[in-house]
């Protein structure tokens, strides 16, 4: 009974303790950040509860920023485990009902996913013990662990119908959710529970197209134009061609204009929206540049670490590739960097967007600064991704790196604030800045080919 | 010509490879054979030098796999096990992406010379990941014999492919010139078309002869390979 269940777990417990194993210092880092993470939650809950500050995080806003988590984690869950499982056929060809197989998938991604809700949620909940805030609040509790129910019965049931021929299968999950937004309460939540239960119950009944449709559709290509290239031209040519293809390149548009967006919003508002009055003398100069920096933060995790570092966590099993060809590692490593000039064009659309709140003035500043702040992340994120080639899209590797890229970033900035205040030709220095910078990318990348290279005794 | 001298090769504290010595000639098809875990594939894979090794010394063409890794391995052509391609790139694009890593100047009409011969040609604009195991294995095939190595290594070169299909890739290995390594479980194969067998066990070669003469002598590779198995329990 739950064989499929059970397999699933096993599978996904193993694969964490081998990672665990392979990497220990980078889950020892890893498990330290996210303990951080979460008590500087804690911190934060106890600090807007003691201030009088007019920026108020609501349950309700809480509620729903874990509703939509899970459920995004759920479609993403489902469909790695069952749109596009390869190991599926094993369990569909048994003589077990296939509904009953689709359906201890769905099982096993509940399980995962309360699991992950009752470890963190606990830890949250001693972290605020710490600070002595009141945690008795039973009912809450019960009502956000239904809402993370609730989350993940969506989540799967929007998977399978969303990669369905018939896509008006989706309509039930988008209702719900637009009355979900319409009526922002966690209670309403809770009561279409048993219609999210009965809607993703109909799903799998259902399923089994979504599964063949993907498929299929994966075969439909139209003829492509190839040609000879150069070494490093060939492996550009093979990176953007992927990248494209995973239509990550839109995502990452979509994410500069939005972030450019929000952060020339909150650096024009945010101080009224977050700061109380008594506040405002202290740190009303300090915010605006906080959420620039955050703004340029946010767009280079999305435009150059994540691809960066999934360069070589995505070869894991394609090595046998690289090897064995007559290719030096400097060209390969050269090659593939060079791929990420493309993601960089995806980043500019982030300083015209902010620069609309913001004015022209800064500019110049912003725009050496996303540069400054893209090498950096590709002088980071490239040698740690050969170190771990394997460890495809590694939540815990993009974390670390985003944590060192923090600090170096951070550093950079005031460095730059203190260029632009106290010294005249500053931009000659911002020139002479990225020079070095290039020439510390330079040894980042030899670093890389050497790290790539096979360790002989 | 492989030559591999007192080759170790440990995985932790698993002895995969054992002070293993031979020497794959010119002009031989040479089989290598062995129970699953013996050491086969580990063996290809260092001589194409994708795995790295502990002890020994492995040359090609006089290249040495370590110090002229890059002249030894133009000299090679490999077909893995299992394989894992992008799976993004369509079949014609990952051919021409190995050819120009390998230089190749007539890529062009040695793919289409090639597909056709094997029968992929027609599914050349597909997506990698939407082909059968046995159209992946036939795109690995086009990409390890393209540049005409003088070194091929194969690991299971017929495994899933259609019988017509694997009839040509064995016509195509025996009228080879050069050196062709195949590491296979099927002792028909090795019958039909290897010339000499190296038979490995434990991570040891305990036996290498000439295929007609342990066929002569046990009637069949499949009897000549229980027997020796035997003979080692024992």
């Amino acid at each position: 009974m739950l064989e499929t269940t059970k397999i699933i777990l096993t599978e996904n417990t193993r694969s964490l303790i081998k990672k665990m194993k392979d990497a220990p210092i980078l889950y020892i880092l890893f498990t330290g950040m996210m303990f951080f993470s979460i008590y500087i939650f804690a911190f934060a809950t106890f600090f807007l509860l003691r201030t009088e500050t007019e920026f108020n995080i609501t349950l309700e806003d809480t509620f729903f920023t874990i509703f939509f988590m899970f459920l995004l984690k759920s479609v993403a869950d489902f469909y790695n485990n069952y749109v596009k499982s390869t190991q599926l056929s094993y369990a569909l060809s048994t003589q077990t009902n296939q509904k009953k197989t689709i359906f201890e998938i769905f099982l096993s991604i509940l399980l995962t996913q309360l699991i992950i809700w009752f470890s963190f949620s606990l830890f949250f909940l001693l972290a605020l013990l710490t600070f002595r805030v009141d945690i008795g609040y039973p009912i809450e509790y019960m009502i956000f662990t239904l809402g993370v129910i609730t989350a993940v019965c969506l989540g799967s049931s929007i998977s399978i119908n969303f990669f369905s021929p018939k896509r008006y299968r989706l309509l039930p999950n988008l209702i719900l959710i637009g009355f979900y937004l319409q009526f922002r309460h966690p209670l309403y939540v809770v009561f279409t529970l048993p219609l999210a239960i009965i809607h993703v119950f109909w799903s799998i009944k259902n399923s089994k197209e979504s599964h063949l449709f993907s498929k299929r559709k994966e075969r439909l290509k139209e003829r492509t134009q190839v040609k000879m290239r150069s070494l490093i031209k060939a492996i550009f040519y093979k990176e953007t061609t992927v990248l494209w293809r995973d239509k990550l390149l839109f995502s990452f548009i979509f994410t500069s204009v939005t972030t450019g967006f929000f952060t020339g919003y909150f650096y024009l508002y945010g101080n009224d929206l977050l700061l109380p009055e008594s506040l405002t003398e202290y740190l009303g100069d300090f915010l605006p540049s906080m959420f620039l920096f955050l703004g340029v933060f946010v767009v280079i995790l999305y435009t150059a670490v994540f691809p960066a570092l999934n360069l070589f966590l995505n070869e894991e099993k394609t090595m046998w590739i690289i090897r064995h060809l007559p290719v030096k590692n400097d060209t390969i490593i050269y090659g593939k960097t060079s791929a990420l000039a493309l993601c960089f064009l995806t980043s500019i659309p982030f300083v015209p967007y902010l620069s609309i709140f913001v004015g022209l003035e800064q500019f110049f500043y912003l725009f050496w600064f996303l540069i400054f702040s893209f090498i950096a992340s590709i002088i980071i994120s490239i040698p740690l991704g050969v170190k771990y080639v394997g460890k495809k899209s590694d939540i815990m590797l993009l974390y670390s790196v985003s944590m060192i890229l923090l600090i170096v970033l951070g550093s950079m900035a005031i460095f730059a604030t203190f260029i632009i205040e106290y010294i005249e030709y500053s931009y000659a220095i911002f020139i002479l800045i990225l020079l070095l910078e290039l020439l510390i990318l330079y040894i980042s990348l030899k670093i890389s080919s050497q790290i790539l290279a096979l360790k002989y005794n | 010509m492989i030559t591999v001298n007192n080759l170790t090769k440990t995985y932790g504290k698993i002895v995969a490879l054992k002070n293993v010595s031979l020497k794959f000639d010119d002009s031989h098809v040479i089989a290598i054979m062995g129970e699953n875990g013996a050491g086969k594939t580990t063996l290809l894979k260092i001589c194409t030098g994708i795995l790295p090794f502990d002890q020994g010394q492995i040359t090609v063409d006089g290249y040495s796999i370590v110090k002229n890794s890059i002249k030894a391995r133009e000299q090679i052509g490999y077909l893995p096990e299992m394989p894992d391609m992008y799976e993004r790139l369509t079949g014609r694009e990952f051919l021409f992406y190995i050819a120009s890593l390998r230089k190749l100047k007539d890529a062009e009409s040695r793919i289409n010379e090639i597909t056709k011969m094997i029968g992929i040609y027609n599914f050349l604009d597909y997506e990698i990941g939407s082909y059968s195991k046995g159209m992946k294995q036939k795109i690995s095939m086009t990409s390890a014999i393209m540049h005409n190595p003088n070194n091929l290594l194969l690991d299971e070169p017929v495994y899933g492919l259609d019988p017509l299909t694997s009839r040509v890739i064995q016509d195509f290995i025996k009228n080879k010139k050069g050196t062709t390594v195949i590491a296979t479980h099927s002792t028909q194969l090795v019958e039909q078309i290897a010339d000499l067998v190296y038979i490995i066990m434990r991570g040891q070669v305990i036996k290498f002869d000439e295929v007609k003469k342990l066929v002569s002598k046990h009637g069949s590779i499949e009897q000549a390979y229980f027997h020796i198995k035997d003979e080692i329990d024992a």
